[in-house]
């Protein structure tokens, strides 16, 4: 009897010195979606990471807001990074009439924004716009009529309820401000949700859960870098800025993976069910992850008891640009439905197993 | 000393006057935010019904007509006047419950406009169950995945086909142990947006303002009554065209038309408004728009001159619940918030309009040729 107690004890004594604590990715998760990081104006989500790695660490912050910390010492040398920016646009000019036109591009799309609330990030505070509907967007339209001209960004006429420019001024909006969707989160059951910027919030709330379980006196034996990254959607730009520092054996990008379990996709491919637990992304558009490496990885998870999945799908990595310089690139995921938009889905069990998985890493990875 | 005491009473009055207005104006915008958040249908108006009669002064007994239809009785010796607007907004409804738990739609009405069902794509969503609401989103495809054959399919060419509504369910069990029903309604998340120069937006707002309006209207004192019996009325399925020969009045008009017989009809409604200086305009005030013969309308004017409330005076088709008030002998005015994007899900208001309309209302209602 007493030598049961001992074991059970033992176990538990072992299961907390591995994973510090219960995971609080999910609450980061939910709180840092609302903080805005519109790419190239990720001062604010930085911060969020920032105020929150434990005590002690000696952390890092260069000029473009990448946020980063090592531990440990000697080989291998390995980096896990997840890019803290958001989807979104940037002012480009105000109208005489008050209206704000964006830059192009915003990698959502654009139908899905029309007739929709944004917020404007100004240097004084938020400022809430509508995306006008098109023009004529109510007119009646017969078969014969040339086809609506596509809704781009572009096309963008926010409304910010003034009608001059120098009203606008008034308001803080300026050239360059970044903007972003109105957001909310729907919840659709325990531990199920949908709401924008889960790519890549989840990840960097997943790194920031495991750093804050990570006992850095227990990595011994290698290095191990986290960093929140900047400007990952519009051309991996962060992850280059430290490519040029960082010299990692192995990279493991935390990003989503682009899932196909959704009612509007084909299952050919990336047919990973939510809430089936974490993803080893074996190809993406990208990186090849070799196969010796994905199966250590499963390895790990089978003697961890982390529910994992394997799939390959689309979409690129930041751990992609650490190739070049040696490492091999083991992208890390959650399945994620609906990728890109305002309503991306993630289930509580995956991120959790995703942040066990990247302890599990730390510790065990030879 | 007697001037400064004059001068500190008179400021003391209009710092009285003006606290008294702001109040009015907080109750007013609380009304709406309540009544915005209310889901309401064409068919399935009951909620929002309910929410309209709790906001009614004690004491005034509340009619109804089997559809979901509100009306109170403000007494009154002469026949009766109908002050009348709309319970229900544009919306969708489950239409079927696929065998992997995804939530298909149709719509209750149809639609105001072309595009109306492709704001759904990509959206979060409230399915209003019996057992209360049930959030979900619509589908939409990754764009990672998105080929331009596919965009094409999906989203510039977005119908109903396409919506599929994800409410976490795996199966349809699972989406019926949620409280899920056929015919349950559909709607957009009501979101509020506060915007500059005191206009708020949100999905179903202009109708839903308007009726709050009408409703802290009939809530203002009420002064000896006077003149005509008044019939306030805030009438179910006024989406849904009545059928029949001829023109299709709106149904909850024509049975309010039907039921109180006026002799003259005021109706309240939203119109669309533009940028431009020729149409109705959003922050202008009210727009005034009279049907045949124009007493009532002219006396609406004057009132919104005495009381010092804007008004945009226009002709031209006016609401469509006017339409069975058309009859020569009868009197009939539309009194219209103008909106910014109607039918989109960012119906955008001025709240200074909505004051005045709300004003002009009660000053009818009180004072007005409609006592």
């Amino acid at each position: 009897m007493i030598r049961r107690a001992k074991a059970v004890l033992f176990l538990l004594a072992l299961t907390a010195a591995f994973a510090g604590g219960q995971s609080r990715a999910w609450d980061i998760l939910r709180e840092f979606v609302f903080v805005p990081g519109v790419s190239g104006h990720e001062g604010p989500a930085a911060d969020f990471v920032q105020k929150r790695l434990p005590p002690g660490l000696k952390v890092e912050r260069d000029a473009l807001h990448n946020v980063w910390f090592t531990v440990g010492s000697g080989k291998p040398h390995l980096l896990f990074v997840a890019h803290t920016d958001e989807l979104g646009w940037i002012v480009a000019r105000i109208t005489p009439e008050g209206r704000v036109r964006v830059k192009q591009g915003g990698g959502l799309l654009p139908q899905t924004i029309e007739a929709r609330p944004v917020t404007v990030h100004t240097a004084r505070g938020p400022v809430a716009g509508i995306v006008a509907p098109r023009p004529g967007y109510a007119e009646r339209r017969t078969a014969g009529d040339p086809p609506d001209p596509p809704f781009t960004a572009e096309s963008f006429d926010i409304d910010l309820g003034v009608a001059s420019e120098t009203e606008a001024r008034a308001l803080g909006v300026a050239e360059g401000d970044p903007v972003s969707p109105r957001r909310t989160i729907t919840d659709l059951g325990p531990g199920l949700m949908a709401t924008r910027a889960v790519d890549d919030r989840a990840g960097c709330a997943a790194l920031l859960d495991a750093a804050l379980r990570l006992k850095p006196g227990a990595v011994k034996g290698r290095t191990v870098t986290f960093a929140w990254d900047v400007q990952e959607e519009i051309g991996l730009i962060g992850a280059s800025e430290l490519a040029k520092t960082l010299r990692p054996d192995y990279v493991f990008a935390v990003d989503t993976f682009v899932s196909t379990d959704s009612p509007l996709e084909s299952k050919r491919l990336a047919h990973l069910p939510i809430g089936n637990g974490a993803v080893v992304r074996a190809i993406d558009s990208s990186n090849v992850t070799p196969k010796a490496e994905i199966r250590k990885v499963l390895a790990i998870a089978k003697k961890r008891g982390i529910p994992i999945q394997v799939g390959s799908s689309r979409g690129g990595n930041d751990g992609s640009v650490f190739l070049a310089g040696g490492a091999v690139d083991i992208p890390l995921s959650w399945p994620g439905a609906f990728a890109h938009s305002l309503i991306e889905k993630i289930d509580r069990r995956d991120l959790e197993a995703l942040t066990d998985l990247i302890l599990a890493i730390v510790s065990d990875w030879e | 000393m007697t001037h400064r005491i004059r001068r500190t009473l008179g400021l003391l009055a209009a710092v009285a006057a003006l606290s008294a207005a702001a109040a009015i104006a907080a109750d007013l915008k609380s009304l709406v935010k309540d009544l915005h958040a209310v889901p309401s249908t064409t068919g399935n108006e009951e909620m929002l019904a309910a929410k309209v009669r709790a906001s009614l002064p004690k004491g005034l007994t509340v009619e109804e007509d089997g559809l979901g239809t509100v009306a109170v009785r403000l007494a009154g010796a002469g026949g009766p006047t109908l002050v009348l607007t709309g319970l229900d907004g544009y919306g969708h409804l489950v239409s079927g419950i696929a065998p992997d738990g995804h939530l298909t739609v149709d719509r209750p009405v149809a639609p105001p406009h072309a595009r109306f069902d492709a704001y759904l794509l990509g959206q979060p969503v409230v399915v209003s169950t019996a057992r209360g609401p049930v959030p979900g989103v619509v589908a939409q495809p990754a764009l990672h995945l998105l080929t331009q054959e596919r965009r094409r399919l999906l989203v510039e060419g977005y119908s109903l086909e396409n919506a599929f509504i994800d409410i976490g369910a795996r199966s349809e069990r699972e989406a019926r142990a949620k409280g899920v029903e056929l015919l349950d309604p559909v709607t957009t998340v009501a979101l509020l947006t506060e915007l500059a120069g005191e206009k708020w937006s949100g999905p179903s707002l202009g109708s839903k303002a308007v009726a709050a309006a009408l409703a802290d209207a009939v809530s203002a004192p009420h002064r000896a009554a006077a003149g005509v019996e008044v019939i306030v009325a805030w009438a179910a399925q006024t989406k849904f065209a009545a059928r029949g020969r001829g023109a299709r009045p709106p149904l909850g008009a024509a049975r309010a038309q039907a039921r109180w017989r006026p002799r003259r009809a005021v109706l309240v409604d939203v119109i669309a408004a533009g940028e431009g200086e020729d149409g109705p305009a959003v922050g202008r005030g009210p727009v005034l728009i009279p049907v045949g013969t124009p007493p009532l309308a002219r006396a609406l004017a004057d009132l919104a001159a005495a009381e010092g409330l804007p008004l945009q005076p226009r002709t031209g088709p006016g609401s469509s619940l006017a339409l069975p008030f058309s009859d020569p002998a009868s009197e009939a005015v539309t009194l219209a918030l103008p909106v910014r994007y109607l039918d989109t899900p960012s119906e955008t208001i001025s709240l200074r309009d909505l004051q005045a309309l709300r004003d002009l209302l009660a000053a009818f209602l009180t004072k007005g040729e409609g006592r």
